[in-house]
């Protein structure tokens, strides 16, 4: 069990990441899913206060992420921003000015802030995304044809051991040709998903990745 | 006019009714008039409205000779009641007192069913008496002016302050009243409480921290000590009595001659699904009941309560299955007779059912107890001995809780504004927040300001606004009208409301419960069989069904552990073991049981501790039996567990009771280490419960509460509340977010000592490990299960503590796939 985990995609070696993040190294670059910025700000606009350290996390983890794979190209999958901008969209120019990441952004329900903003940032906006044969949508889509990735779902397993023991992580969750990534943002909830037999899932458990069904 | 004359007026009144006044309710009055403050201990249905409402009165004749004439404008007394529905008859009792003595004192109410209209007139013009709950009596403190509203009051009198004290209204009442002692420098302050083990600390938890010479005070007792039977239901079967459960219906057959032999009976259960399943059973074999059976729980919509509660005293009924609803309140006159159907866990809480049966002067009052399994019977013989020995509970009351201060302190900034340096001295003289420091204060100021400790220049964080002349002020008035919504510190489940599709409102009922129906299910709620229609909004439209349903309505929580004078009785009347066949009759009757016992194991004297073992296709069982409520034991279990694992790797599954718990593991282990060891010290205590429990957890869900009073999440607008699921998920998210990075958060770690306080009692718990240290440990390994470990070990409500590491026991865990 480690920081990162490589398993099989269509094809494809792809590097699963504690922070959330999904590397895939033919195509160098990092596919990240659901960081809801500005959330924290959100909130607390609306007077609860949630601790502005949590906002500086997701940055940092998005460091992390990229100095572990030494790339500079991300995939947004999807709710990169939580609601309308605020202090936090600033924060989040800044960081952009500063790492000057190659970006991408496939839109999801939750962004609702002017394309244009985005473009001034040189971030590129799309409805669906393609990775050589992959597919990357926001939504997960049932695609028999196409292996797909996406986010929006916020995946969690339970586990349960003897004694009723039990436990909840968030994970990578592939069902066939689907493969839906977990939460990266620092204050994000997540949504138990009960796999089949045939489903795949690698859990974040305390920082570390772990394959806890793999079909052979 | 003098204190005789006055005092005359009012024995004239009550002789003129044909009665003569206690000398508690003189006492009283006197101890009113001379200006004192206090706190009269008095059951209910004893006179103790006209105890103080008396001395008000005539303390307005005083000041006003000509009050047969003119009328003195602006509130006299304001009266507190924990229970809207106690208010009517205080009010109909008070005002029959102001208008016979010609006053033209007004009495009004003001709760959350008063109209808007309704309000309005009394913000125009204040009745003299206002009879209202902590809750509106803070949405008062939240509107303009007040201190202008409250400028006349003379008195505040907190009824049934026993039921506030142990809980976060009790800690709000503290806070409006240190604001009164301000605004109206006349004011006395009295309560009115049952009896309780700690009244003197009841009565300076009301004064708060003012000197005897400052508010001279008086504790007055009335001096009518109830008199209670208790006759037990005992099977005349015994042998197949089970030895688990908690429903108690085997014995449904031995209450039908009770509920004939007497008027009008109450059958006193202890949930609301155990209500609800007794009703229907009740029913289902003795139909020639309907019509004379009724049900009485929280649940029930109002109309429905109000018409029983008629109906009793109307005498056209003749039994009520109800819950603690019925527990408090009016009198009822009709009832001859009470069934408690389980333990009630609590001496004071047996007392005060058996309390409502009104009986012939002089004869004592009959309850009768139900045992749901064999060694609830214990637990009667143990209630026996009680009510001769007059035994009572504490309540405690809470320290420090800054969510009820933070929701304080925006109250007031949503009305006029407050000047800390005006405030901060008076909440440091309450008694919940005695030992509240600068810095923790100054915390809470931060917080409803800046939403954080840093002195980031930046925020978008909006509440509480410092204006230029330092006064703290709400000024947007979304944020106003939201917390005006949310005060009040009783945070429930999410209801959904139970309607006909043809119209006609039924009740209400956790959503977590119909959560998870579909349109098509049946289930039973307020004693019929429903068929869920549809959900719609937060509303369920049913209709009725003629399938039966075993799916009876069920609901959070409502289990009480057993308090610590009866664990400490229960002890007493087990160990004294030796002589069981001499004991009492329920002791006799479950010889059977302690024979069995005896077969495999023995029955524990006062000076034993026993801890029995054994295997079974489960696993290996270790079950230990201190005796001390449910609370104590998942405590006491999650550190012995703990300590375990810190000798050798294993896992546990752990359960527990009020008798005892036990650990369940895979592998058998050598219980000799407990003792080699000495597991059981007291030493150590707060670390290893701090990692040994899954108190993260535990805290999680106690910060729910937290979180809602403190306004950080919002429960949403009347008709649209937010679902508790959503709610419980927003304050996870909370949580774990304040655990991550701002562990020092006042909310956060009142949420932890709430827990170690509370939930797992650790005052309790350290003198129960005491007390074991001092014991003979006894360890019996056995063949198979006995009847003591019996109820434990058959409880599927479980939990796991484990020494392996998180990755280990994943790796053993099975991911739970689609069923």
């Amino acid at each position: 069990m480690t920081k990162t985990l490589t398993f099989n995609f269509g094809g494809l070696d792809c590097v699963g990441h504690a922070s959330g993040a999904l590397f895939v190294p033919d195509y160098d670059c990092l596919l990240i899913a659901d960081v809801h910025l500005g959330k924290v700000s959100h909130f607390r606009k609306h007077g609860a206060a949630v601790p502005t350290a949590a906002i500086r996390s997701n940055f940092d983890r998005l460091d992390i992420a990229m100095e572990d794979f030494k790339t500079d190209r991300i995939y947004f999958l999807g709710d990169l921003f939580h609601s309308h901008t605020n202090k936090e969209w600033d924060y989040f120019a800044g960081w952009m000015e500063e790492r000057k990441p190659k970006t991408t952004l496939v839109l999801g329900n939750h962004d609702i802030i002017p394309l244009s903003r985005y473009d001034a940032l040189g971030i590129t906006t799309c409805e669906t995304g393609t990775l050589g044969d992959l597919k990357l949508t926001h939504i997960p889509e049932e695609n028999p044809e196409q292996f797909t990735i996406s986010g929006h779902i916020h995946p969690g397993v339970r586990l349960r051991g003897v004694g009723r023991q039990s436990i909840s992580l968030p994970c990578f969750f592939i069902s066939g040709k689907q493969m839906i990534l977990p939460a990266f943002g620092s204050f994000t909830g997540k949504h138990v998903l009960r796999p089949g037999s045939d489903d795949r899932i690698y859990a974040i458990a305390d920082g570390e990745l772990m394959a806890l069904h793999e079909t052979p | 006019m003098k204190r005789e004359e006055l005092l005359n007026i009012a024995q004239g009144w009550f002789e003129g009714r044909g009665w003569n006044p206690f000398p508690f309710q003189k006492q009283t009055w006197n101890a009113y008039l001379q200006g004192k403050h206090g706190l009269l201990n008095a059951p209910t249905g004893s006179g103790k409205t006209y105890a103080l409402w008396t001395p008000i009165v005539l303390s307005y004749i005083k000041s006003n000779p000509e009050y047969k004439t003119k009328h003195k404008k602006g509130i006299k007394a304001l009266w507190i009641t924990p229970l809207r529905a106690l208010s009517v008859e205080i009010q109909q009792a008070a005002q029959r007192m102001a208008d016979e003595l010609e006053t033209g004192l007004t009495v009004g109410i003001r709760t959350g069913d008063t109209t808007q209209a309704e309000r309005a007139k009394q913000k125009r013009s204040m009745p003299d008496l206002l009879i209202t709950t902590p809750e509106s009596l803070m949405l008062l403190l939240a509107s303009k002016d007040y201190p202008k509203l409250f400028k006349t009051l003379e008195a505040v009198v907190v009824d049934e302050w026993h039921e506030l004290l142990g809980s976060k209204r009790g800690v709000q009442m503290e806070l409006a009243l240190s604001r009164f002692k301000t605004v109206c420098p006349k004011l006395r302050i009295w309560g009115i409480s049952a009896t309780i083990g700690n009244l003197d600390q009841a009565m300076d938890v009301l004064m708060g921290d003012s000197t005897e010479q400052e508010k001279p005070r008086v504790l007055i007792r009335a001096k009518r000590k109830p008199k209670v039977k208790v006759k037990s239901i005992i099977p005349k079967k015994m042998e197949t009595f089970p030895w688990r459960g908690h429903l108690g219906l085997h014995l449904l057959e031995e209450i039908i001659p009770i509920i004939e032999a007497s008027k009008t009976t109450i059958i006193f259960t202890n949930t609301r699904g155990q209500c609800e399943i007794w009703f229907q059973k009740i029913l289902e074999k003795h139909p020639e009941l309907a019509g004379e059976l009724a049900m009485h729980h929280g649940s029930i919509n109002k109309e429905t309560r109000l018409w029983v509660e008629q109906a009793i005293r109307n005498e056209s009924l003749k039994a009520v299955v109800a819950t603690s609803s019925l527990d408090l309140g009016v009198d009822f006159a009709p009832v001859e007779t009470i069934i408690q159907i389980g333990g009630p866990k609590g001496v004071a809480k047996f007392l005060q059912r058996a309390g409502r049966s009104n009986h012939r002067p002089g004869e004592p009052s009959l309850i009768y107890f139900l045992p749901t399994h064999a060694l609830e019977l214990v637990e009667a013989s143990a209630l026996k001995r009680a009510v001769t020995e007059s035994v009572m509970e504490d309540r405690t009351p809470f320290l420090l809780c800054f969510d009820v201060l933070i929701q304080y302190l925006v109250t007031l900034a949503v009305s006029d504004g407050f000047k800390p340096e005006e405030i901060f001295p008076e909440v440091q003289r309450t008694f919940c927040f005695q030992g509240l420091t600068e810095e923790q204060w100054q915390w809470c100021l931060n917080f409803i300001t800046k939403g954080s400790q840093s002195l980031e220049s930046y925020n978008e964080y909006r509440k509480v606004l410092i204006q230029e002349d330092g006064l703290f002020k709400v000024t947007d008035r979304r944020i106003a009208m939201m917390h005006r919504l949310s005060i009040g510190t009783i945070v429930s489940d999410a209801m959904l409301l139970v309607k006909y599709v043809s119209g006609g409102f039924i009740g209400t009922v956790e959503e977590w419960f119909l959560g998870k129906m579909k349109p098509g299910d049946t289930f039973v709620f307020a004693g019929r069989t429903l068929e869920l229609v549809r959900l719609r909004n937060m509303t369920a439209q049913v209709r009725k069904s003629k399938k039966r349903s075993s799916n009876v309505v069920s609901f959070m929580g409502g289990r009480l552990p057993l308090s610590s004078q009866m664990s400490q009785l229960l002890r007493e009347e087990l160990q004294s073991s030796s002589a069981y066949k001499s004991q009492t009759r329920e002791l006799r009757a479950l010889s059977h049981i302690f024979e069995r016992q005896l077969q495999e194991s023995i029955v524990p004297a006062s000076y034993e501790f026993l801890i029995e073992s054994f295997e079974t296709r489960e696993g290996f069982h270790v079950v230990f039996y201190p005796f001390e409520g449910r609370f104590v034991h998942e405590a006491l279990s999650h550190i012995l567990a703990y300590r375990i694992s810190l000798l050798i790797p294993i896992s546990f599954s752990l359960a527990y009771n009020d008798y005892g718990f036990e650990l369940l593991s895979d592998q058998v282990w050598d219980v000799q280490l407990i003792f080699d060891n000495e597991l059981f010290t007291p030493e150590y205590l707060l670390q290893d419960l701090e990692k040994s429990i899954n108190a993260t957890e535990m805290a999680s869900r106690k910060f729910r509460d937290i979180a809602v009073i403190s306004g950080l999440v919002f429960q949403g607008y009347p008709n649209k509340t937010v679902k508790t699921k959503h709610l419980q998920s927003n304050s996870r998210l909370l949580f774990k977010v304040f655990k991550d990075f701002e562990p020092d958060n006042l909310l956060l770690q009142q949420a932890y000592r709430e827990t170690f306080e509370h939930e797992l009692e650790e005052g309790r718990l350290r003198i129960a490990l005491e007390r074991i240290c001092n014991q003979d440990m006894v360890w019996r390994p056995c063949e198979k299960p006995t009847p003591f470990s019996f109820p434990i070990i058959t409880d599927r409500l479980r939990e796991k503590m484990s020494s392996e590491k998180l990755s280990d026991r994943i790796k053993r865990m099975r991911v739970q796939y689609e069923a």
